[in-house]
């Protein structure tokens, strides 16, 4: 969203920064507290706030935001106006009350509060029981499959089914293979939380061209080489869609792939 | 029956340190996906393939044997981490076709 756009939404005044009115902001962080802006402001945002000192404008170029909005008509005090030409920060000032500004600015854009909601993320961070990276190297068939060997390891020590555990460790091995196989490097990225077992293999590489075709049994792109070592068989995909509760692959071509995998506990 | 009785009644030769388990069936592949998607827990695994790899597979899957046929030399380090996982692993001259059929003549199915 523009800054534009928001000070027509709000009816706002622009006190500092007519010539940067095309900015797009990210996100809205509507607080007064400006440690809370330092401490959860994100950067390209505008901050909605009642106070109007110094103190806000600062806290916004710390947080590296675009603009400032003071709320029910407040005026600026000291050198607010100064502090944020100089530091290019859009300030504007608009007669609504927070709860008001923060209303007509999410109906303005369904997005915005998705956006915000997603925020919520940090309470479930919380939940996670523990997590572990491990790191794959391209072509280093030495040492493929020892992440999947580590990450068995640590969930057997949890002490989850077995059953489970082998889906888990079966999938992340196809997984650590295709990397190996088709990858320059990646990561295992393994995370428990009381509902299900999170495992993310990302690597940097080739990509997949066609993730429909990949997930195909018997369809394989792998070398003479890799065949005469019993790998692929064009079997991993499928093995690892039957072992997971939920898979989500994304890829670019030329830049690598991520595999997202859920398990329920 | 064991890992014990089957080394006993084949003339297995023993290359990992392991702990002697129940075996459950059996499964015949060389090609590792294969493994992961079809071998059951307990099974033993009859394969040529000897690098490294096999060992992570076998864990996971949870065999409980690989057995190398056809007189394969097998490196130092596929054994050293067999024992470092306490995977059993065996080894024979027998080529895999007539190392199963004896496996089918002691009563031994795949499960």
């Amino acid at each position: 969203m523009k800054i534009k756009n928001i000070k027509d939404i709000l009816d706002a005044e622009v006190i500092v920064g007519d010539d940067k009115l095309d900015i797009d902001v990210k996100h809205i962080y509507a607080s007064d507290l400006m440690s809370d802006v330092l401490a959860f402001g994100e950067p390209n945002s505008i901050l909605l706030t009642g106070l109007a000192s110094q103190q806000a404008i600062i806290s916004a170029h710390m947080a590296e935001f675009d603009g400032v909005v003071l709320i029910r008509g407040k005026k600026t005090k000291d050198g607010s106006e100064k502090f944020a030409r100089d530091k290019q920060i859009v300030l504007l000032s608009t007669q609504l009350d927070m709860y008001d500004a923060c209303v007509r600015i999410g109906l303005a854009d369904n997005k915005q509060i998705i956006l915000n909601s997603e925020k919520l993320a940090f309470p479930v961070k919380n939940n996670i029981i523990l997590s572990h990276e491990f790191s794959v190297d391209g072509n280093d068939f030495t040492n493929a499959g020892m992440a999947s060997t580590e990450v068995k390891a640590v969930l057997k020590k949890i002490g989850l089914d077995p059953v489970l555990i082998r889906r888990v460790a079966i999938s992340t091995y196809e997984s650590e293979m295709n990397v190996v196989m088709h990858a320059k490097r990646g990561t295992v990225k393994l995370s428990v939380t009381p509902k299900f077992i999170q495992v993310i293999i990302e690597d940097v590489g080739k990509g997949i061209p066609d993730i429909k075709m990949a997930m195909q049994e018997g369809y394989t792109t792998a070398t003479e080489e890799m065949r005469a070592m019993g790998f692929g068989s064009g079997m991993g995909l499928p093995n690892i869609k039957k072992n997971s509760d939920e898979l989500d692959l994304s890829s670019e071509v030329g830049k690598g792939t991520c595999l997202r995998l859920k398990f329920f506990i | 029956m064991t890992t014990k009785e089957l080394i006993e009644n084949l003339n297995l030769k023993p290359l990992s340190k392991f702990d002697h388990r129940e075996i459950k069936g059996v499964f015949v592949s060389d090609m590792l996906s294969d493994v992961m998607a079809g071998a059951k827990s307990g099974d033993i695994w009859v394969t040529v393939q000897t690098h490294k790899s096999v060992i992570p597979a076998a864990n996971l899957v949870d065999v409980s044997a690989v057995i190398i046929t056809s007189n394969k030399q097998v490196p130092q380090d596929t054994i050293e981490l067999a024992s470092k996982h306490s995977i059993a692993l065996l080894w024979t001259e027998l080529p895999t076709f007539e190392f199963v059929g004896k496996l089918y003549a002691l009563g031994l199915m795949t499960t």
